[in-house]
């Protein structure tokens, strides 16, 4: 039965192999009481080089939602951008994206 | 007042005595809590493989919760995140001690003088990381959250952590001073 679902699905195009081995790490920065709204659109500007819009509604999605995603791809490169986040003292985290 | 002023492509701040002083105090202390020096001693390196890469074996995750906040987990997993710990760790920390080292020796010039005065050619980038930083801190030990600032002005004068939350304050206004010559 699990291997006639998997065939159904995989033939609906819903879920591949490769999608999951592809499926991107993402950096989420959290909502904190301290940083300054103009401090987190600052490092955003600056670390991601978002224009000054996308870099203030990424900030508000942070401030209003609690959290926001900010870059996605490999691993490496999300271990990376958390790192220079927390030299910013943004905090931040990674982890595999749990959309499919 | 304090202030920041833009110069030609550099900065500058305009500080009192005073203002310097608690400025000083702030990094110094925070400088003690980072471990200034040597911060080997969290190392266990009885793994052969990380001596022989002079890497450590395990950095624990600090209890102090402002340097958890300081050096936070990276990972929601507990192992994923002390794995990262272990490789960048030291990095963090380093980068956030060299930030406080520079603007301490700034501060200093001041302080010794006895005289407040201007730092002239600062690096709006460092002290935005470290005044930053200070708040971080002072906020975990006020327990800074979205009513504090209520609290702050119902604390009558002669309690002790009015002045500490006079100067967390303070340093929101100043960094959001520098912030607005940046943007």
């Amino acid at each position: 039965m699990g291997a006639t679902n998997m065939v159904k699905t995989l033939s609906k195009g819903e879920v591949s192999v490769s999608e999951l081995i592809d499926r991107p790490w993402i950096t989420i920065v959290w909502d904190d009481p301290v940083n300054l709204m103009n401090y987190v659109t600052h490092v955003f500007i600056k670390l991601f080089g978002f224009s000054k819009e996308r870099a203030h509604e990424l900030m508000l999605q942070v401030h209003n939602e609690g959290r926001a995603v900010v870059s996605s791809g490999t691993r490496e490169e999300m271990e990376r951008d958390v790192q220079r986040l927390h030299e910013h003292g943004l905090w931040a985290t990674l982890q595999r994206d749990d959309k499919i | 007042m304090s202030n920041f002023e833009k110069v030609g492509d550099g900065y500058s701040l305009d500080l009192t005595l005073d203002e310097a002083q608690i400025l000083i105090n702030l990094v110094e202390q925070l400088l003690e809590l980072l471990g200034e020096g040597d911060f080997f001693h969290h190392y266990d390196s009885s793994d052969p493989l990380a001596q022989l890469l002079a890497m450590p074996a395990e950095i624990v995750t600090p209890d102090d919760p402002v340097l958890l906040r300081l050096l936070p987990n990276a990972y929601a997993d507990p192992e994923a995140a002390s794995d990262f710990r272990r490789y960048t760790e030291p990095q963090l920390r380093g980068a956030k001690q060299k930030n406080l080292r520079l603007v301490r020796e700034q501060l200093t010039v001041l302080v010794d003088e006895n005289l407040g005065g201007v730092i002239e050619d600062l690096d709006s980038d460092i002290w935005l990381k470290a005044i930053n930083d200070l708040r971080i801190a002072l906020s975990i030990r006020l327990e800074i959250n979205e009513t504090s600032f209520e609290t702050f002005e119902l604390l009558p004068d002669e309690d002790p952590q009015k002045s500490v939350y006079a100067v967390y304050f303070w340093l929101g206004w100043l960094q959001e001073n520098l912030l607005e010559l940046l943007l």
